[in-house]
């Protein structure tokens, strides 16, 4: 048998490998990670962080930029399709 | 599986990668496990038996495993090259022809990659949504508002999907009313099959169908050397008004960087079952996706070329008006391509930013939230899912509703809205609580800074053009 063939053989034997039956939990919990169960991440939170000063103010500096930047765009929208005479 | 609760003494969530059957929960884990995990995990037993293949042949073991991770990139990027995207596309070509904006679109896309790769990491390290963290971390009030600024632009863009489906199958002769209507019936086929898996494969099968311009690209005949020396030299330089050149760079912008890419590459990685093994696979999958909508963006500047070599004035044309003004250059045959294309981008591109919008309020609502649920125990989500599109489908139909509005503002209201979103993925993704080991590095942190920055001026820049537009008249 060619190495190739003996190389296809074995990738064939580990795709044949039957599937486990997912309805058994120690099935499911041997592939999932712990936090990847939908109870576990429902029942855990990654908590609130504290955010510093600067990063506040740039939260808010951000969000002012937007309500800004939005207006102007409605503004300059109107006008395209409404020009002036 | 019994849905029976039981109080976990879990503590606050962390970053870990450990096997369920080994952490110290694994008894009570057993008896709460539902169809979705089940799903997942056949999902992920499946990319275990390719690790395995690849441990005897690393050539195809690898490319097995690649086959099976990829999805969230290469979805998100070519759901990006949606209906306004290849619209913003179409008018480049058609007004400036083959020169600066060739160049210019890959940056783009690169700006793009940058922000992506970090939703990767987060979502397989966190196996959290992007809104879900925004609201632990940041609180309810910023919750709020990053939510706010999704679903207003997931709603426009929603709305441009369904006017480019129209547009599509209107150059068929495909009555508008039945046009939006199909789109609906596909949205909804998508999701019927209660397996993110199948959801997933039947929506790359039609992304790849964003290739549709490449041979509509070569029907153009496109002078090559032109366009190797616009790649090389960034020339020539577009002409014009200045005012109507920034709009179109910021249309090109927000035809590859916007807000509903990170929420909904996220979501996707985590209902998908990424782990932070597979981060590798994830970097592959959307610089796959990056790469293929680069090509084929760059395609439909190059098949709407014509319109420029020959003085058409295409300022005004909507997406349909392109593949008919381009009959004459292209053919019959060209055309119905285009049109293909544009009906993809809208149909590929309603599908996913519907399921962003969903994935979202799921992950705040804290309700079922994957498409590896059937619709009965999520409907709330599939409600969502299905409720946008359809709402934005019916918009379309509205006579005297605002479309061209819409259309107009649509890709400069995701730019504008990208810096927030922006700030918010790299403080998480700094962030070591939630990421552990794999939060940015140096020279991640440059790179999403300077895509922010050039966000912000960006978005500055056009908000001066608007109150003083003769400053830029001298472009």
């Amino acid at each position: 048998m060619s190495l190739a063939d003996a190389t296809s053989k074995e990738i064939n034997s580990a795709a044949e490998a039957t599937v486990p039956d997912m309805q058994d939990p120690s099935a499911v919990l041997s592939v999932l990670e712990a936090d990847q169960i939908v109870a576990a991440k429902q029942q855990t939170r990654f908590g609130r962080r504290k955010l510093s000063r600067g990063t506040r103010a740039l939260l808010w500096a951000l969000r002012v930029y937007v309500v800004i930047m939005l207006v102007l765009v409605v503004i300059s929208a109107f006008r395209v399709i409404h020009p002036s005479p | 599986m019994n849905w029976n609760w039981t109080k976990l003494s879990a503590g606050p969530a962390r970053p870990t990668t450990e096997v369920a059957s080994h952490s110290p929960l694994a008894e009570d884990l057993a008896g709460l496990l539902t169809h979705e995990d089940a799903d997942r995990a056949r999902d992920r037993w499946e990319v275990s038996r390719a690790r395995r293949a690849e441990n005897k042949s690393r050539a195809l073991g690898k490319f097995w495993v690649l086959w099976l991770l990829v999805g969230p990139g290469v979805l998100v990027f070519l759901g990006e090259n949606d209906a306004p995207s290849m619209l913003s596309y179409s008018a480049t070509g058609a007004r400036f022809g083959i020169g600066f904006f060739l160049p210019f679109v890959v940056v783009t896309f690169l700006m793009g990659l940058v922000v992506q790769e970090m939703t990767v990491r987060l979502g397989a390290v966190t196996h959290r949504g992007h809104a879900e963290l925004i609201f632990d971390r940041f609180g309810k009030f910023w919750g709020f508002f990053s939510l706010g600024d999704l679903v207003l632009g997931n709603f426009l863009t929603l709305v441009t999907e369904f006017i480019g489906i129209r547009a599509g199958l209107g150059f068929f002769g495909v009555r508008p009313a039945l046009a939006v209507s199909a789109g609906l019936l596909v949205v909804f086929a998508a999701i019927t099959t209660g397996r993110y898996w199948t959801w997933e494969r039947i929506t790359l099968a039609l992304a790849i169908l964003n290739g549709l311009f490449v041979p509509a690209a070569l029907l153009a005949h496109p002078n090559w050397h032109e366009v190797g020396h616009a790649m090389l030299t960034w020339t020539p330089l577009p002409h014009g008004n200045g005012f109507d050149i920034l709009v179109l760079m910021l249309a090109d912008i927000g035809a590859t960087v916007t807000p509903w890419m990170i929420f909904f590459q996220q979501s996707a990685v985590v209902d998908k079952g990424m782990q932070p093994r597979d981060i590798g696979a994830g970097r592959v999958d959307t610089l796959l996706g990056a790469v293929l909508a680069t090509l084929f963006a760059i395609a439909t500047i190059l098949a709407t070329t014509p319109l420029f070599h020959h003085g058409i004035d295409a300022s005004q044309f909507q997406a349909a008006q392109f593949a008919e003004a381009l009959r004459p250059w292209i053919g019959r045959t060209g055309a119905a391509l285009f049109a293909l294309g544009i009906l993809e981008a809208g149909l590929v591109a309603a599908i996913a930013i519907s399921t962003s919008s969903a994935y979202a309020f799921g992950e705040v609502l804290r309700t079922g939230h994957s498409l590896n649920r059937p619709m009965r125990d999520a409907w709330p989500f599939y409600s969502i899912l299905l409720g946008s599109a359809a709402a934005a489908a019916a918009l379309v139909l509205i006579p005297h509703a605002p479309l061209e509005f819409i259309v107009l503002i649509v890709n400069v209201v995701a730019v504008l809205a990208m810096p927030p979103a922006l700030a918010f993925l790299v403080l998480l993704v700094n962030d070591r609580d939630v990421m552990g080991d794999d939060v940015n590095s140096v020279a991640q942190n440059v790179g999403a800074i300077a895509v922010t920055v050039l966000l912000i001026i960006a978005g500055l820049g056009f908000g001066v053009a608007t109150v003083f537009p003769r400053w830029f008249s001298w472009l």
